[in-house]
């Protein structure tokens, strides 16, 4: 059913990739895109794939390359490898499970989400980003446990501080002195307010959370940091790009639209899932090789991952990659998100998480009265993160 | 060519003609298994390709790697034969197995 997304006079021409070409970021990211020095870029589905997945390869890149392995329990596992990676993120599988979505995280989201469209119904119309960042940090601190703070909206609030802070970094000594300082006071407010209280709250009472996990490990105060801030990162900053990014095709494409709201829920996933394909909001993946990787990677050599290439690699595509299809993974039996979160044993474990957010969230926005899309939003990119940030996007909808 | 068969829980056999070297969750997805979701792609962090082995095969397939563990745990899936399809490759020791798909995968 590829054409229920077509505009009438939308040309359909393909292969040749002369067709319809419905990426939102694929321009900014072309322009944008700095794979880390002397990595070699995989584009390559099947090669990216084995690359992941192979044990003798490490996790590399900006970040990776500069976090200090001596002291495994003050990072957090997302710099971990091998067997203590495994058994870090074992603890804490369950959270993710798709019974506990179901169980607990789809409550959690349903909640925001009366919140949410309470607050946008009270003020007409509100920056759509707003929106899904409260949404994020709603879903993502319940796992971590970050429950004990004075409201979500500031939570929210001092997330972001600390998150865009820690990104926000420029070269030069007096900007690294500049930005120390102002992270210090930003992760301090967050320790006192946010994760202090969680902890103590724990201690008396655990519950099943990354937190008390934490706690019953005796997690350092800076590795209890770090790990929520990777949540942070990994979680929040990336689900708020995408809940915009599937709103903005969304809101753009009426019969896709039309074809989300009475759809049952796999129809909703399958369409949240290629869009993500289209346009993931992580770009690329580093890998070091510890040893060689047979046929991909000589010793040593470290690999940039291409999820973009990967995404639209017409081995695994089939024809016509760049337009969007939500028949297509079904079609090509593979699974939907293809490279968008990863693969191997750093997948991103709250993918499952994230679709179901997204796809309550624009299920009840997109059936408001009167719901509309004031504002496209303007396609940025964030060099520190390599993904891109919509911003600007505003909807509006009946008083209510 | 390796035959694997799979029975649903009304009953309903379906027989698919497996790869020697592919895991047992690619051949059933690629075979039309409806009842392997397998959403996580084959990474062991779903738990939604859950098999129950029969117990004659389960010596075969072998027991639960310790890296099925946590979503299995996290499934509530008791069953003694269970085990994630994405963790078992096919071989040609496998000609004949017979597995169960679960009730539900989530
Ligand atoms: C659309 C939203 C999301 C996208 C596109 C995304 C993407 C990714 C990707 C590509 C990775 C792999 C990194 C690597 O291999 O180096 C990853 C890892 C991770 N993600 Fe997500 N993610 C999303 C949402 C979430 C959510 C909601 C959570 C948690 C609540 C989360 C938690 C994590 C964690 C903890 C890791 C590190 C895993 C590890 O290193 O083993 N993510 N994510
Ligand atoms: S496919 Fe996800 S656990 Fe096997």
């Amino acid at each position: 059913m590829t054409t229920a997304t077509h505009a009438p006079g939308e040309t359909t021409g393909c292969p040749a990739h002369a067709g319809r070409d419905d990426r939102k970021s694929a321009k900014v990211a072309e322009a944008n895109l700095a794979p880390a020095p002397g990595s070699r870029v995989i584009g390559s589905f099947a090669a990216g794939r084995d690359i992941l997945r192979s044990p003798k390869v490490r996790q590399a890149g900006a970040s990776a390359d500069v976090v200090d392995l001596s002291h495994p329990d003050e990072i957090s596992f997302f710099f971990l490898d091998g067997d203590l990676h495994r058994k870090r993120r074992a603890a804490v599988a369950g959270l993710f499970a798709p019974k506990t979505i179901v169980t607990r995280h789809q409550r959690v989201m349903n909640r925001t989400m009366d919140a949410i469209v309470a607050d946008l119904q009270a003020r007409g119309s509100a920056p759509l980003d707003e929106l899904s960042w409260q949404m994020a940090v709603d879903v993502a601190a319940d796992i971590v446990g970050l429950t004990d703070s004075d409201t979500n909206a500031n939570l929210a609030r001092r997330v972001k501080k600390v998150l865009e802070a820690s990104v926000a970094r420029k070269p030069g000594r007096l900007n690294a002195l500049v930005f120390n300082a102002k992270m210090l006071v930003h992760v301090g407010a967050f320790w006192k307010h946010d994760l202090l209280p969680a902890i103590e709250a724990r201690r008396k009472q655990p519950r099943d959370d990354v937190i008390s996990h934490m706690v019953k490990e005796n997690y350092s105060k800076k590795g209890m940091i770090m790990e929520c801030l990777s949540y942070g990162g990994a979680g929040m900053m990336t689900t708020r790009e995408f809940i915009v990014m599937a709103a903005w095709h969304l809101f753009e494409k009426a019969a896709l639209r039309e074809r989300y709201l009475t759809g049952g829920q796999d129809d909703q996933f399958a369409i949240l899932e290629e869009i993500l394909r289209l346009d993931p909001v992580a770009s690329m993946l580093h890998r070091r090789a510890a040893e060689p990787v047979e046929g991909v990677l000589a010793d040593g050599e470290t690999a940039c991952i291409s999820i973009r290439e990967a995404n639209v690699d017409e081995a695994i595509t089939g024809p016509c990659p760049f337009q969007l299809d939500p028949d297509r993974a079904r079609r090509m039996k593979v699974a939907g998100p293809y490279m968008s979160f990863g693969d191997g044993p750093h997948r991103c474990p709250g993918a499952q998480v994230a679709l179901h957010e997204t796809r309550i969230f624009l299920d009840r926005l997109l059936r408001l009265p009167g719901v509309k899309l004031v504002s496209e939003p303007e396609v940025l990119w964030n060099p520190q993160i390599q993904g891109y940030e919509l911003r600007g996007a505003v909807v509006a909808c009946d008083r209510g | 060519m390796v035959a694997i068969t799979f029975v649903a829980v009304d009953g309903l056999e379906q027989r698919i003609d497996a790869t020697d070297g592919l895991s047992l969750m690619e051949n059933a997805v690629a075979g039309g298994i409806d009842a392997i979701e397998a959403i996580c792609g084959g990474n062991a962090y779903c738990g939604t390709c859950r098999v129950h082995v029969d117990p004659a095969w389960r010596a075969v397939t072998g027991e639960i790697t310790e890296i099925e563990e946590p979503m299995i745990e996290a499934s509530g899936d008791t069953d003694p034969g269970v085990r994630l399809s994405c963790q078992i490759t096919v071989t040609p020791e496998l000609e004949g197995l017979l597995v169960r798909t679960p009730a539900s995968q989530s």
